[in-house]
């Protein structure tokens, strides 16, 4: 077969046509994927938004004024607020942080914990085995004062300034 | 020989296989030709079909996702977006008997189909669905269930009960606003209320992707709505009806009609409660009149002192006619007075002197002489005596008998009696700031001012004492009708309203209760007039609504009173 430079020539136009082709081909494919894909995510975005729709209209169904009406009658029985409840700009709300003034009515107290019978915010942890407190049962880098609940709150509150200079 | 033989043997045997050959090769290539012909024919058909069909036939349905989105029917929100109304895609029960060809429709027998679902909806009655499942009719069984509910019925099997999806109507609070809104009719087209008003709008394609915005708050609403009920349940009422009106704008904040009627489901049940007791039904709203009275005779300078005093002691004569009050009053009374004890002696006294031509230019200012301006198609006309009134008409007119109004009418006459004197019309849609509607004046800014002073002082001094709501500065004013009936008004059936409005010292919200036909109850102390029942409900709604709406409560404002407190006695100069 006798390849002369003309014939290679159409040969190599011929291959990189091919070659084109295949390309162009493969590419429309792509393309056709990727807009197939688009529109599977549109579908998926419109069902979405529907399945929202539907779930936001179930919830106003079922919190719907005479809903929460009926529930608060039964459960709750909150009231309109009275007008001594309401507080209409600043100053009044810095008139509630003043000292009364002499002859002014007695403020509402609210409920509160006395002094006298504070037991601490933990209650110590004790040792089923040897009923001792547990932070006392194993001593850490020597011997330590036992921790109890009216000690702990003291020691909370200070801060031991030897031991964070030793840390 | 052999050579010769073989030579004639070819020879001999030639001729025909030369024969042959050719003529098979020909039935071969026409075999082929015809098959050719056969495939252009094919192919030239195909084309001539993908060309038919690219060129004639409509193109396969495909929506953009936007299109997708955009409901069938625009939604309707409330004036915070609160929806009301909403296109819904809703599953509903659809019997389909040919789903399985021919024989019988359904897998199981008809009565385990029944029961079947009767276990999934439990209010089903059970031999009415083996009926219809029985008869082989194609129909609804059901309308507007639940994905679950379809998924159960999913699993029972039988192909001939389908669910499709439609797009259905859907009103999220039920019976709230119900009045307001309307229903969507099985054509597709809304009825009675703002689905009527919008219908072409709702279903326009260009602008149903935006919902259409009510003045309408839902908060508002339901608080009407629940404190009439319990008025109207307290009283034993037949019905009753409240509005909530902006004084500056006309805005309508909230509109009920009680007995309400529930959207969702319209049946033979509910239909006769779709009339609108507010916009559609007049009535002779009684005391409520006289302060539009005073302030038309304020207006008109016929009264220049309000201390001035009036007979009342006996009964007004006129035309074989006496107009008398509930109770006696004392001899005399003057103008406060007669507003704060609902006087109709004094009442008719002020209206003569004003004249009927001025009377009836006032209340023709206010919009009595026409259908209420609302967008409600349904929408009541006033008995309104048409020419020159004569004496007796003035008189009873200006304590509100005699003419019928609907309870919306006397709310936009209130609110252009409190509001410095302008009145506007009503509406229902959201209004843009800065759009509001100029209106026209009715009365001067002085006589609103005045007739502010005088609504506080009726709930603070008179028959209104049960709508004070603290820290509101409610004012308003009374009025127990009694109905007309064959031959005369039923002294047993009442039309007891209160008009008021909040708060007095710059109002911003006119509130209209009515209750139809109350009766003396232990609740309301065995008393029938409206201090007694419609008063309270005010008092209870006004708290609830107000800080929803920006007026807050507050105990150490109020209009000032002090100018016409000394013409109270017992007032001590000065209210608490």
């Amino acid at each position: 077969m006798n390849l002369t430079r003309d014939r290679v020539r159409s040969i190599g136009w011929a291959f990189v046509l091919t070659v084109c082709a295949g390309l162009l081909l493969g590419l429309t494919f792509r393309v056709n994927a990727v807009k197939s894909q688009v529109r599977l995510a549109e579908r998926q975005l419109v069902s979405l938004r529907q399945e929202k729709l539907f779930l936001e209209t179930e919830f106003e169904a079922r919190s719907n004024q005479q809903q929460l009406k009926a529930l608060n009658d039964v459960e709750f029985g909150y009231q309109a607020p009275r007008a001594e409840q309401y507080i209409e700009g600043e100053r009044q709300l810095v008139a509630l942080g003043k000292p009364r003034a002499p002859g002014a009515p007695e403020p509402i107290r609210v409920a509160a914990a006395t002094e006298g019978d504070e037991q601490g915010a933990f209650p110590t942890m004790v040792s089923p085995l040897t009923g001792k407190a547990v932070a006392a049962e194993i001593p850490q880098g020597g011997p330590r004062k036992q921790v109890d609940s009216a000690h702990l709150s003291q020691r909370l509150a200070r801060i031991n300034l030897g031991e964070v200079a030793t840390e | 020989m052999t050579a010769i033989s073989v030579s004639t043997t070819i020879t001999t045997r030639r001729s025909p296989l030369v024969n042959v050959r050719q003529r098979s090769l020909l039935v071969a290539k026409w075999r082929v030709l015809w098959v050719l012909t056969m495939f252009a024919v094919i192919a030239v058909c195909a084309l001539l079909r993908i060309g038919y069909i690219g060129v004639v036939q409509p193109a396969p349905h495909s929506q953009s996702m936007a299109e997708a989105l955009t409901p069938e029917r625009a939604d309707i929100v409330d004036r915070n977006g609160v929806p009301l109304a909403r296109a819904f895609n809703a599953y509903s029960l659809w019997y389909n008997p040919d789903a399985l060809g021919s024989g019988t429709p359904l897998v199981a027998p008809p009565e385990r189909v029944a029961a079947a679902l009767a276990e999934i909806f439990p209010d089903m009655d059970v031999a009415d669905m083996t009926e219809r499942l029985k008869s082989g009719r194609p129909g609804y069984l059901r309308r507007r269930i639940l994905p679950e509910d379809a998924n159960r019925i999913h699993m029972l099997g039988e192909p001939a009960l389908e669910f499709p999806r439609e797009t259905e109507r859907f009103y999220p609070q039920g019976s709230m606003a119900a009045h307001v809104l309307g229903f969507v009719s099985a054509d597709g087209h809304g009825r009675v209320g703002m689905e009527e008003v919008f219908d072409a709008r709702l279903t326009d394609p260009a602008s149903r992707a935006k919902p259409a915005v009510l003045s309408i708050d839902a908060r508002v609403q339901g608080a009407l709505e629940d404190e009439l009920g319990r008025g109207m349940a307290e009283s034993n009422a037949k019905g009753a009806a409240g509005i909530v009106l902006d004084v500056r704008t006309g805005e309508v904040m909230a509109l009920a009609s009680l007995p309400a009627f529930d959207p969702n489901l319209i049946d033979k049940d509910s239909t006769p409660n779709i009339f609108n007791r507010v916009t559609n039904q007049v009535y002779e709203l009684g005391s409520t009149f006289k302060p539009l009275t005073v302030a038309a005779a304020l207006d008109a300078g016929t009264i220049t002192d309000i201390g001035r005093r009036y007979p009342s002691g006996q009964p007004l004569a006129i035309g074989g006619f006496r107009i008398r009050d509930s109770h006696k009053m004392g001899s005399s009374l003057n103008v406060a007075e007669a507003l704060i004890h609902s006087s109709n002696i004094v009442t008719a006294q002020i209206a003569d002197e004003l004249g009927g031509q001025r009377l009836k230019a006032t209340m023709s200012a206010l919009g009595m002489d026409k259908r209420p301006y609302i967008e409600l198609p349904a929408r009541g006309f006033p008995i309104w005596r048409s020419g020159e009134w004569p004496r007796i008409t003035t008189m009873t007119v200006s304590y509100g008998h005699g003419i019928a109004v609907t309870p919306l009418h006397l709310a936009s006459a209130y609110a252009a009696m409190v509001n410095g004197g302008v009145w506007r019309p009503a509406t229902l849609e959201k209004i843009e700031p800065g759009k509001v509607p100029t209106g026209r004046r009715v009365f001067k800014a002085s006589t609103s001012a005045r007739m502010r002073q005088l609504l506080r002082m009726i709930v603070v001094y008179g028959t209104g004492r049960k709508a004070d709501a603290p820290g509101f500065r409610v004012g308003g004013k009374t009025g127990s009708a009694e109905k007309p009936g064959a031959g005369g008004y039923r002294h047993s059936s009442l039309i007891s309203t209160f008009a008021a409005a909040f708060p007095m010292d710059n109002p911003r919200y006119v509130v209209v209760s009515m209750l139809d036909e109350p009766q003396g109850t232990a609740a309301t102390s065995y008393q029938r007039t409206a201090a007694w029942n419609a008063a309270p409900v005010v008092a209870r709604v006004v708290p609830r609504i107000g800080p929803l709406l920006g007026v807050m409560p507050d105990e150490t404002r109020d209009v000032d009173i002090s100018d016409l407190a000394p013409l109270i006695p017992g007032a001590n100069g000065g209210h608490e």
